[in-house]
């Protein structure tokens, strides 16, 4: 139980489900939608290769897209919350306000808009023309950027408050206290919700297919506008997806494991 | 008693249809593309395909419901019926002819290329190494990326695509020539800037048609073909042409 004066409060995203420990077993939600996927796509190809692995061979220049954008924008995002969040729990009232409001106008404007803002709007002015692929990362990183500073934010306040008094007291300074003691303990609080704001992140690239980024989500409308199929080609995509993030969910629990490791789990 | 009003409510329904002898077709148009079709500063569908259906619910008993539907998707929505019909500057291809029916052409069209002033781009072989930007499943889409050497990109609207190549991000715009027309020509902010560099040549002429789901009813495609007919012969066609181009 957390100490009433440091309330645990991790923000989860609309990442794919962690499994819990009593899902562990053969049989359980995660293999059965896994594997399940995994069938369906290699029965869907046998079936009527015509169709579904046309689909397929379209889509793979897309998934590294995807990847790319995702990846890129979970390092940038992830810099961009460290210093949210210490700002959020800065002493200093600039920094602290400047954290806030960043937090504040990027949670209050949808992302889609967000998107449509870097790439079309700004993009009318010449120094900020960038191409689409670095537009994309860019407004993703920021988006999450601010999602990820809640993160950290709550992270470093689940660190007992006597651990920086005792550092401090060993003549550590703050800058001292805050990256050798406090952040390398809160990483254990800190580590999954950022494996599940990934996944939503993962989930939330399909949007900049709207810039005219070739990702997964766009090579199968592509695919579906020239052979009229749709079904065909969202069905492929939504697969896709699915065992993307089902892998990617498998691995964040796989690491919250270890993490609890000297808890007795 | 139940049967009686039952029996009384089947015969004013069958009769309400036959008294005025009105038919409705819905139509879906993605009102993104002048000025063929799109919202103007009223908020209202206008352009040429809606004043052409307006000419063609005078001369007959027809009343078109038009709705704007985006482009990506549209297909898919007459294959489920959600609409009868799409007035939406749909090209005849043979490709779309196997998954729905056309009625009779109602404008021809070509390709329009349309590039940066200056930008020293003036047939199919200057567009090799170029990027190129079309709304997806068009024409322009369809046949651009047949070209070797070129990178296409592919936009929901075409007015995101042109936004693109005003912004010197892409090369080259591909779309139908009336619409390339109005942006390189007619439009305010972008005709300073850019051009209509050439037409891309067909060895077929390619035709706008208004499209029904395969395998419906032919009464509305007879009705709609009719009228059209009618629009056409009455000279009405040429004046609503001639006001448009």
């Amino acid at each position: 139980m957390a100490d009433k004066s440091h309330p645990i409060n991790i923000e989860v995203g609309d990442g794919a489900a962690i499994p819990v420990k009593k899902d562990k077993g053969l049989v359980n939600a995660w293999s059965i939608s896994f594997f399940g996927a995994i069938g369906c796509i290699i029965y869907l190809c046998l079936v009527d290769p015509d169709m579904y692995w046309e689909v397929l061979k379209f889509l793979p220049d897309g998934i590294l897209v995807t990847f790319q954008v995702t990846i890129a924008s979970i390092f940038l995002s992830l810099i961009i919350g460290l210093f949210t969040g210490l700002g959020r729990i800065s002493d200093n009232k600039i920094i602290n306000t400047v954290a806030s409001t960043y937090v504040e106008i990027v949670r209050g404007i949808p992302l889609l808009v967000q998107l449509f803002y870097i790439y079309y709007a700004l993009g009318r002015f010449e120094f900020l023309q960038i191409s689409e692929l670095p537009s994309a990362i860019i407004a993703m990183g920021i988006c999450y950027g601010a999602y990820m500073g809640e993160v950290f934010r709550a992270g470093i306040a689940s660190i007992d408050k006597g651990q920086g008094e005792a550092a401090r007291s060993l003549g550590f300074n703050k800058t001292q206290t805050m990256f050798m003691v406090i952040l390398p303990q809160s990483w254990k609080t800190i580590l999954p919700p950022v494996g599940n704001e990934f996944i939503a992140l993962l989930k939330d690239s399909s949007l900049v297919s709207i810039l005219a980024v070739a990702d997964i989500l766009r090579r199968g409308r592509e695919f579906a506008s020239v052979t009229f199929s749709y079904f065909e080609a969202y069905t492929m995509v939504a697969l896709v997806y699915l065992v993307i993030t089902l892998i990617l969910s498998k691995a964040v629990s796989k690491m919250e494991e270890r993490l609890n490791y000297y808890e007795g789990y | 008693m139940l049967k009686k009003s039952i029996m009384i409510a089947l015969i004013l329904f069958m009769c309400v249809p036959s008294a005025f002898s009105q038919t409705n077709i819905t139509v879906a148009s993605d009102a993104t593309w002048p000025p063929m079709e799109y919202v103007n500063k009223d908020k209202t569908i206008t352009g040429f395909a809606p004043e052409l259906l307006a000419a063609m619910e005078k001369v007959s008993d027809i009343k078109f419901d038009i709705r704007n539907t985006a482009w990506d998707g549209i297909f898919a929505g007459l294959a489920a019926g959600k609409y009868d019909m799409i007035a939406s500057s749909v090209s005849i291809t043979d490709v779309r002819k196997k998954v729905m029916t056309f009625s009779d052409p109602y404008f021809e069209v070509k390709q329009g290329v349309i590039a940066k002033k200056g930008a020293n781009i003036k047939s199919k072989a200057d567009l090799a190494g170029k990027k190129a930007g079309a709304q997806i499943g068009t024409t322009g889409f369809l046949v651009t990326r047949k070209i070797k050497g070129v990178t296409m990109k592919s936009y929901d609207e075409i007015g995101l695509a042109v936004e693109d190549l005003y912004n010197g991000r892409i090369d080259v715009v591909v779309c139908d020539d009336a619409v390339a027309a109005d942006y390189a020509l007619t439009n305010e902010q972008y005709s300073k800037d850019l051009s209509l560099a050439f037409l891309l040549k067909s060895d077929t002429p390619e035709y706008l048609g208004f499209a029904f789901k395969k395998g419906a009813s032919q009464d509305k495609l007879k009705l709609v073909n009719d009228a059209l007919k009618k629009v056409k012969e009455s000279g009405e066609y040429d004046r609503i042409f001639n006001k448009w181009f």
